[in-house]
């Protein structure tokens, strides 16, 4: 598979969890995904905090081959303001019907990520658009 | 976000969560419904409708795109690929991680599909250490076994071809490779 074929792996991936095991089992998957897979990536941003937060997410959508994403560190935490989100960009051009609940992993995975950093993750928007704000705990997203 | 620049490591994740919680059969039906008729539909169409030209345009553009090493070949009645390097499996060895027990075998999970529902028969092995091939041709032009050795650029051919455990399909079907055959 090449790079964009990787995301229509994911939207497909999604949409087989859900239609083969219902809604509680794709919310699982996504969580055990933050919990096991990226546990380094909590493990960064506890030792490393915002600062480390903000590295992680700009060095991350870099490296992504579509969007408009810009990833700032503000006195309420790290904002990732997504204008253009890759993945849903590469699924419309591709043609690709979007699993509707597509967006949600971002809340779920980041959520979980987050709480195991000891932060905080909030998230607006959706359907190629969105914002994400990561704070530490107890403080304003 | 997940995003593709890290994608094999949690495909590959993925897969044992998959095994862990719903049974191994639960893989090959992922295999099968998610990548092969859903997300490579792509794949499949041109494949179908074109046969081997469908899987020239197919591999020849994704391999160049994943800067694998490996060649194509083209013969009368088959359609091959020698894989040197796999990016996939390459990248899963270069980080250590090996969540599922049988990585490599997700290829055929959905390539085998594939080429079943497109009239095409599959002769292929892979030494889980980033070296395969395959030869796709149509069932009445199938070999009474295993290809014959196709030169400099047949990846049995390697020196370090023989490591591992391999597995091997002849005619689309699962086979146990005799120690030292080749």
């Amino acid at each position: 598979m090449s790079a964009g074929d990787f995301y229509f792996a994911i939207n497909a991936t999604f949409r087989f969890i859900h239609d083969a095991y219902g809604k509680e089992a794709l919310i699982d998957y996504w969580t055990a995904m933050a919990r096991e897979y990226h546990a380094d990536v909590a493990a960064r941003f506890r030792s490393g905090g915002l600062a480390e937060v903000r590295r992680y997410w700009a060095d991350y959508f870099a490296h992504e081959p579509s969007g408009d994403v810009s990833v700032r560190l503000t006195e309420q935490g790290v904002e990732v303001d997504v204008r253009d989100c890759p993945a849903i960009r590469w699924l419309r051009d591709g043609g690709r019907e979007i699993a509707p609940y597509y967006c949600e992993h971002c809340h779920y995975i980041s959520t979980a990520i987050a709480r195991q950093a000891g932060m905080r993750f909030e998230l607006v928007g959706g359907g190629g658009a969105c914002r994400q704000v990561f704070s530490i705990d107890g403080g304003d997203a | 976000m997940i995003g593709v620049q890290d994608f094999i490591g949690y495909y590959d994740w993925t897969f044992e969560y998959l095994r862990r919680n719903h049974g191994e059969a639960a893989v090959q039906d992922y295999w099968l419904r998610a990548i092969s008729r859903d997300s490579q539909r792509h794949a499949r169409g041109l494949i179908e409708a074109k046969g081997f030209d469908g899987m020239e345009e197919y591999w020849g553009h994704t391999l160049a795109m994943e800067e694998a090493g490996y060649t194509l070949d083209r013969g009368e009645d088959y359609f091959r690929i020698d894989m040197f390097v796999c990016p996939s499996k390459g990248d899963l060895i270069q980080r250590g991680l090996a969540a599922y027990h049988d990585y490599c075998e997700h290829c055929m999970g959905w390539v085998k599909p594939m080429m079943d529902d497109a009239g095409f028969v599959i002769d292929h092995e892979h030494n889980h250490a980033g070296q395969c091939y395959w030869e796709m041709r149509r069932p009445a032009s199938r070999l009474p076994g295993p290809p014959a050795d196709r030169g400099p650029h047949d990846v049995r051919n390697l020196p370090h071809w023989r490591q591992a455990e391999h597995h091997r399909y002849v005619h689309s079907e699962s086979t146990t490779p005799e120690p030292d055959a080749d």
